[in-house]
């Protein structure tokens, strides 16, 4: 990616979760009411409580990006923590805005992986020419 | 509560903003200089600091300042009446500051720094949304 495309979509981003962040603040039971009723039976802990601590955790994400600090690591959490939420609240006419995020920020952290993670996936990935027939092989 | 937004909004902008130059003096590197090109002359020059802290230290304690007072304002942590003063007061005096540093790259430096400008328009808009909502 350009390196200010880069800039401008981790510094939207940042204001997106952070914004979330304070608004959850702002009312956590009414955020609470996007649960879907499985989801929320599951929670160990009342579903303010909750709320509160996803509220802090899209304001740990935001200010990671907005200070371009572990970028990748915000980013991969911050992917996780909107599928989590699109499993958790249904599909609603909003899910699309969800995915839009989604998609953001896994692009946002594919960009910004920092070399060693680069590294030690590729090393998982098999070499090429392993478990292949003499002929192919050859082609190499 | 919109108006709160984008000040919240301009703040984390402005964070974002001074943390790059920061950045950039620590490890001593010309910051890019889209527009303009004067961004080095300027920022080495002998009003980089007010007494012995550097402007983008000062930037970035504001929009930090800035961003959390809007989050309080929304949230409604109080006393209210006293953060909205605070907010109301700081950006004027960063709007007085900020015309203070323009002329400084008008007529004394004699260039323009991208992101000192950048920072002068984000604290004006900030003043103008206060202004603009105090008035509605």
């Amino acid at each position: 990616m350009k390196k200010t495309s880069f800039h401008f979509l981790r510094v939207g981003l940042a204001i997106t979760f952070l914004w979330i962040g304070v608004l959850i603040f702002k009312n956590p039971e009414a955020w609470g009411g996007y649960l879907q009723p499985w989801a929320a039976g599951l929670l160990p802990i009342p579903i303010a409580q909750a709320m509160i601590g996803t509220a802090i955790l899209d304001i740990t994400i935001g200010a990671f990006l907005l200070l371009d600090f572990l970028p990748w690591l915000a980013a991969f959490v911050g992917a996780i923590h909107i599928i989590i939420v699109l499993t958790t609240s249904g599909i609603t006419d909003i899910t699309v805005r969800d995915i839009g995020l989604l998609v953001a920020a896994l692009a946002l952290m594919i960009d910004s992986l920092p070399q060693w993670v680069l590294k030690w996936f590729i090393k998982k990935q098999p070499t090429p020419g392993m478990g292949q027939s003499p002929e192919i092989k050859n082609n190499y | 509560m919109t108006s709160y937004a984008l000040l919240f909004t301009l703040s984390a902008i402005g964070i974002s903003e001074t943390v790059y130059l920061i950045r950039a003096r620590i490890k001593s590197e010309k910051p890019v200089c889209p527009i303009g090109g004067g961004c080095a002359l300027v920022l080495t020059s002998k009003y980089n600091k007010i007494f012995i802290v550097p402007n983008d230290i000062l930037g970035l304690l504001f929009y930090v300042a800035a961003s959390f007072i809007s989050a309080f304002l929304v949230i409604g942590v109080g006393p209210l009446v006293f953060w909205y003063f605070i907010l109301k007061l700081s950006v004027a005096f960063g709007t007085i500051l900020s015309l203070f540093f323009t002329y400084l790259q008008w007529r004394v430096v004699h260039a323009w720094c991208f992101w000192c400008l950048m920072s002068a328009f984000t604290i004006w808009f900030m003043g103008t949304i206060i202004l603009v909502s105090s008035l509605i």
